[in-house]
C-alpha cells in the first residue's frame, strides 16, 4: 500500500516544486559562473599585462607578497603572478581543446553504434572497452612516453583519448534510446530523414547530457593535466604550468609558503566552479 | 496545519460507520480547483464522481485522502465515523492509509514497486506486517488466490498485464482492511473485460458493508456500480443523484453533453468515399473490386508471435483506399501488432505483405501517447513545420487544418509536455495529414483520452480523413467506438480466458 500513496503524493501537480527549486539553485550557479568568469578574465588578460614568465631577476629570490608583487616571487626571482596567469590559460586553453575533440569524437561515435548498430556498434563497442579497461592516467602515460618529452600534443591527445569512451558510452546508450522512440518512428513515416531526426531529436536530447559531461571533463582534464606536471611527466620545468608550479615550491615551502597558494588557489577555484555550473544542468 | 484534531479513538474496533466530508476546497495560487460543500458516504450506497480531464474530481479524491502535492492549499473537514480530520493537515491522515482509508491508484502499473515480486508487495500492507511477516505473506496469498492471481504472486510488475496489476493493487489496497476504499480512474487503459471484472471487485466492496468512492470517466463503470452519480465541472459538481437519474435523464446540459459523448450514443455518421463493401478476408472473396482501386495493402497468410505466444497465424487481410477498418480484441491480442505489421513497421514472420506503390511514405499513424510521437524537447510547431516544408505544403493550408481541429495557433509554440493529450493527439491528426496519406493507423488513439475530449479529437481525426479520402484502421478495445468509426472489422484474439 505505502508504495502506491508514495507513487500517488507526486502526480497531481508537479509544476510548483519545479517552480521553487531552480531559484535558490541559480544563486550558487551564478557565484560559480562569476568565479569561473572571473579565472577566464585573468588568464586572457594576464599574459598579456603582465609580460615575460620566464623573466628571471636573481637578486629578488623568493620575495614575499608586495604591492609590486601581489604573490611573490620564486626561487629565480620570477613573478608568481604572471607565471599564474600564463599557466592558468594553459590549462584552461588545453582543458577546452581536450574536452571538444572528446565530445566530438564520443558524441559522432555514439551516434553512429547506435544508428547503424550490426558491426559498426560491435567495433565501436570493443574499441571503447579497450579504452575502459586501460586506467585513463595509463593511457595519458603511454602517449606521453611516445611522444617527444614535455611537448603539449602528447598532453593533448592523451587526455582526450582517455576521455572520449566516456562521451561515446553515455551518447550511446541515450541515443540508441530516442532513436527506438515512437517519435521517431513517426518521423520516419512522416519522411523527415535523417538530418531532421539529428537536430530535433537527438541534438536536444544530447545537449543536457553532453553539457553536464563537458563541464565534468574539463575538472578531469584540468586536473590530469597539473597531475602530470607534479609527477614531472607532463609538461618540462620552464613552462609555467599549475601542477608542476606546486612541485616547483615545494622545496622552499618553510621560507615561501605563499608560493604554493596560487596554484592550488586556481585549481581548487576552478574545479569547484566547474561542479557547482554542472549541478544546474543535471535536472535535465 | 494549525487546527490538531483528536486521534480517532476507536482504533480497535472498525470504525464501521459512514464518511461526511464539509466544504472541501482546494486552491492553487488562489485558483479554485475543487470546492465541493458537502460529500457523504454511506454503506451499500457507492459515489462515483464523473467529469472530464480538469474538473477537479482527481483532486476531490486525494484531498480526502491527504495524499495532495504540497503546493496545493486545501482546507474543510472531514468525518469518518467518529473520528473527525481537518483536511489541512495531511499528516493527521497518514497513521488510516490502509486500515481505515485506501487508495487504488491512477496506471497501477506505475504505482506498484518494480522490484518487488507482487506477493510481498500485497503483503507489505497487511496490518501484521513486519512483526508477522508468515501471516502476512499468507494473507497476501489468500487475497491473490480469491482475485486468481495465484500464479502471479512470485512475479515482478513489468510481467503483468494492465487488468492484472489493477488487481494486484486492489489486493495492495485492501489487504490492511479499509473500509473507505477510493478509487482513482481505474479504467484507463484497461479493456473491456479487465473493467469489468474490477467492477465486480468493486461492488463486492460495497456489498460487504465498504465505502465507496470512484472517480472515472468511464459511464459505463458508473452504470455498474450503481448508487449515486456526481458530475463535476470546473471545480464544482453540477448534477448530483441517482446514477439512473444522472447518466440517463441528466437535467444540465453539460451532462447531456457528457453523456451524449459516450461512444455508443453518438448519433453522427461519417461517409465513406468507397461504399462497395469488400469482403473482409479471404482469399476467395472479392467482390465487387471496382477497377483502379487496387488495394492500398494486402496481407497474405499473415503470421505473428512473439515467442512461444502466437498472436495471429494465417490472417489475410486487403485494405483499399478510403476504407475504414476496426482492429479489436482484449489487451495482449496483438492489435497493435497487426497495425504495425500492416505499415511496415514490424516485420511479420510469415506470410505475403503488398502494398500500392503509391502508399509509399503516406502511410500514417496516431499513438495511443501523443507525447511520445513528437520530439520531447522541442516546441511542437517546429515538427508540424518541418513536415509542411518537407513536403512542399503551403503555410497557409498549416494554419487552415489548426483551425479546423479546432487548435489555437498559439498552443503550438509549447512544448509536447506543455499540451494535454487531446490537444496534442489533435496536432499530431494535423501532422500525418500534411502528407496526404492514404492510410492512417489510430493506434488506441484516444483511449485515455475522457469522453467529451476523445468526442472533440475524433471529430476533428474524422473530419480530415473524410475530407481527404483517406483510409482508416482504428486499433481499439472499445468496441461501441470501433463500430461508430468503421464499417469493417477485424476481431483477433477470441480468447476469453485473457
Amino acid at each position: 500500500m505505502s508504495t502506491a500513496l508514495h507513487e500517488l503524493s507526486a502526480t497531481p501537480a508537479p509544476t510548483g516544486a519545479a517552480v521553487h527549486r531552480p531559484r535558490r539553485r541559480s544563486r550558487a550557479r551564478r557565484a560559480c559562473a562569476a568565479a569561473l568568469a572571473l579565472l577566464v578574465g585573468f588568464a586572457l588578460v594576464g599574459p598579456l599585462v603582465l609580460g615575460d614568465p620566464a623573466a628571471q631577476d636573481l637578486s629578488r629570490f623568493l620575495e614575499p607578497p608586495s604591492w609590486g608583487e601581489p604573490l611573490g616571487t620564486d626561487d629565480y626571482g620570477r613573478s608568481v603572478l604572471t607565471r599564474l596567469a600564463h599557466a592558468t590559460r594553459l590549462s584552461l586553453v588545453l582543458a577546452v581543446l581536450c574536452v571538444a575533440t572528446a565530445l566530438v569524437l564520443g558524441a559522432t561515435t555514439g551516434v553512429l553504434a547506435a544508428w547503424r548498430g550490426g558491426w559498426v556498434d560491435a567495433v565501436l563497442r570493443g574499441v571503447s572497452e579497450i579504452f575502459v579497461a586501460l586506467p585513463a592516467l595509463l593511457v595519458v602515460l603511454l602517449v606521453a612516453a611516445l611522444a617527444s618529452g614535455g611537448s603539449l600534443v602528447a598532453i593533448y591527445v592523451g587526455i582526450a583519448l582517455a576521455q572520449w569512451v566516456e562521451y561515446f558510452r553515455v551518447v550511446r546508450a541515450r541515443a540508441g534510446l530516442v532513436l527506438g522512440s515512437p517519435a521517431v518512428e513517426a518521423a520516419g513515416l512522416l519522411g523527415l530523414g535523417r538530418l531532421h531526426v539529428v537536430r530535433r531529436h537527438l541534438l536536444p536530447d544530447l545537449r543536457p547530457l553532453l553539457t553536464t559531461l563537458a563541464s565534468l571533463g574539463m575538472v578531469t582534464s584540468v586536473l590530469a593535466m597539473s597531475t602530470l606536471g607534479f609527477v614531472k611527466v607532463g609538461l618540462e620545468p620552464p613552462r609555467a604550468e599549475l601542477g608542476l608550479m606546486i612541485t616547483e615550491s615545494f622545496p622552499f615551502y618553510d621560507v615561501a609558503p605563499w608560493m604554493v597558494l596560487g596554484p592550488v588557489g586556481v585549481l581548487f577555484v576552478l574545479t569547484v566552479s566547474l561542479l557547482g555550473l554542472r549541478d544546474g544542468e543535471d535536472a535535465a | 496545519m494549525s487546527t490538531r484534531t483528536p486521534a480517532p479513538t476507536g482504533t480497535t474496533g472498525r470504525l464501521r460507520a459512514d464518511l461526511a466530508a464539509t466544504d472541501v476546497v482546494v486552491r492553487h495560487f488562489g485558483r479554485t480547483l475543487v470546492d465541493v460543500p458537502r460529500l457523504h458516504l454511506q454503506p451499500h450506497r457507492p459515489l462515483t464522481v464523473v467529469g472530464e480531464s480538469g474538473s477537479g474530481k482527481s483532486l476531490l479524491a486525494h484531498a480526502l485522502m491527504g495524499t495532495l502535492a504540497p503546493e496545493l492549499e486545501v482546507t474543510g473537514a472531514m468525518r469518518v465515523g467518529e473520528a473527525s480530520f481537518d483536511l489541512a493537515d495531511r499528516r493527521g491522515r497518514r497513521r488510516l492509509w490502509g486500515r481505515e482509508l485506501a487508495l487504488l491508484p491512477q496506471e497501477p502499473v506505475l504505482a506498484l514497486d518494480p522490484t518487488m515480486r507482487v506477493r510481498q508487495q500485497v503483503a507489505e500492507g497487511a496490518a501484521g506486517w513486519p512483526a508477522d511477516r508468515r501471516g502476512a505473506l499468507r494473507g497476501a496469498d489468500e487475497r491473490l488466490d480469491g482475485l486468481g492471481l495465484a500464479h502471479a504472486a512470485g512475479a515482478y510488475p513489468h510481467r503483468l498485464s494492465g487488468g492484472m496489476a489493477q488487481r494486484v493493487a486492489y489486493a495492495a489496497a485492501t489487504i490492511g482492511g479499509a473500509h473507505v476504499l477510493v478509487v482513482d480512474e481505474p479504467s484507463k487503459a484497461l479493456d473491456r473485460p479487465a473493467v469489468d471484472r474490477l467492477a465486480d471487485l468493486l461492488l463486492a466492496h460495497a456489498a460487504a458493508g465498504g465505502l465507496l468512492l470512484t472517480i472515472t470517466h468511464d459511464l459505463r463503470l458508473a452504470r455498474a456500480l450503481g448508487g449515486d452519480a456526481w458530475v463535476m465541472r470546473d471545480a464544482a459538481v453540477v448534477e448530483a443523484g441517482p446514477v439512473e437519474e444522472v447518466l440517463e435523464r441528466p437535467s444540465t446540459d453539460y451532462a447531456r453533453a457528457l453523456t451524449g459523448a459516450d461512444p455508443a450514443r453518438w448519433s453522427r455518421r461519417w461517409p465513406t468515399v468507397h461504399p462497395a463493401g469488400t469482403g473482409p478476408s479471404g482469399p476467395g472473396v472479392e467482390p465487387g473490386v471496382e477497377p483502379g482501386v487496387e488495394p492500398v495493402v494486402e496481407g497474405r497468410d499473415l503470421r505473428k508471435a512473439y515467442g512461444d505466444q502466437c498472436l495471429f497465424a494465417g490472417l489475410d487481410v486487403t485494405i483499399r483506399a478510403g476504407e475504414r477498418w476496426a482492429l479489436t480484441g482484449p489487451s495482449g491480442a496483438g492489435k497493435t501488432t497487426l497495425g504495425d505489421v500492416l505499415l511496415g513497421l514490424t516485420p511479420a514472420d510469415g506470410g505475403r505483405l503488398r502494398r500500392a506503390d503509391r502508399a509509399a511514405g503516406r502511410l500514417q499513424k496516431l499513438y495511443q501517447d501523443p507525447a511520445l510521437s513528437f520530439p520531447r524537447r522541442v516546441p511542437v510547431a517546429l515538427s508540424v513545420d518541418d513536415t509542411a516544408r518537407r513536403h512542399g505544403v503551403d503555410p497557409a493550408r498549416v494554419a487552415m487544418l489548426v483551425e479546423q481541429v479546432g487548435l489555437s495557433p498559439d498552443l503550438l509554440g509549447r512544448r509536447p509536455d506543455q499540451v494535454s493529450g487531446g490537444e496534442l493527439q489533435r496536432v499530431a491528426v494535423v501532422r500525418a495529414m500534411l502528407t496526404r496519406p492514404v492510410l492512417l493507423l489510430a493506434d488506441e488513439a484516444t483511449s485515455r483520452l475522457d469522453l467529451l475530449t476523445q468526442q472533440v479529437t475524433v471529430e476533428a481525426l474524422m473530419g480530415q480523413v473524410v475530407e481527404d479520402g483517406c483510409g482508416l484502421i482504428v486499433v481499439t478495445h472499445d468496441e461501441a467506438l470501433a463500430g461508430a468509426l468503421t464499417e469493417h472489422r477485424i476481431t483477433l484474439g477470441d480468447d476469453p480466458r485473457r
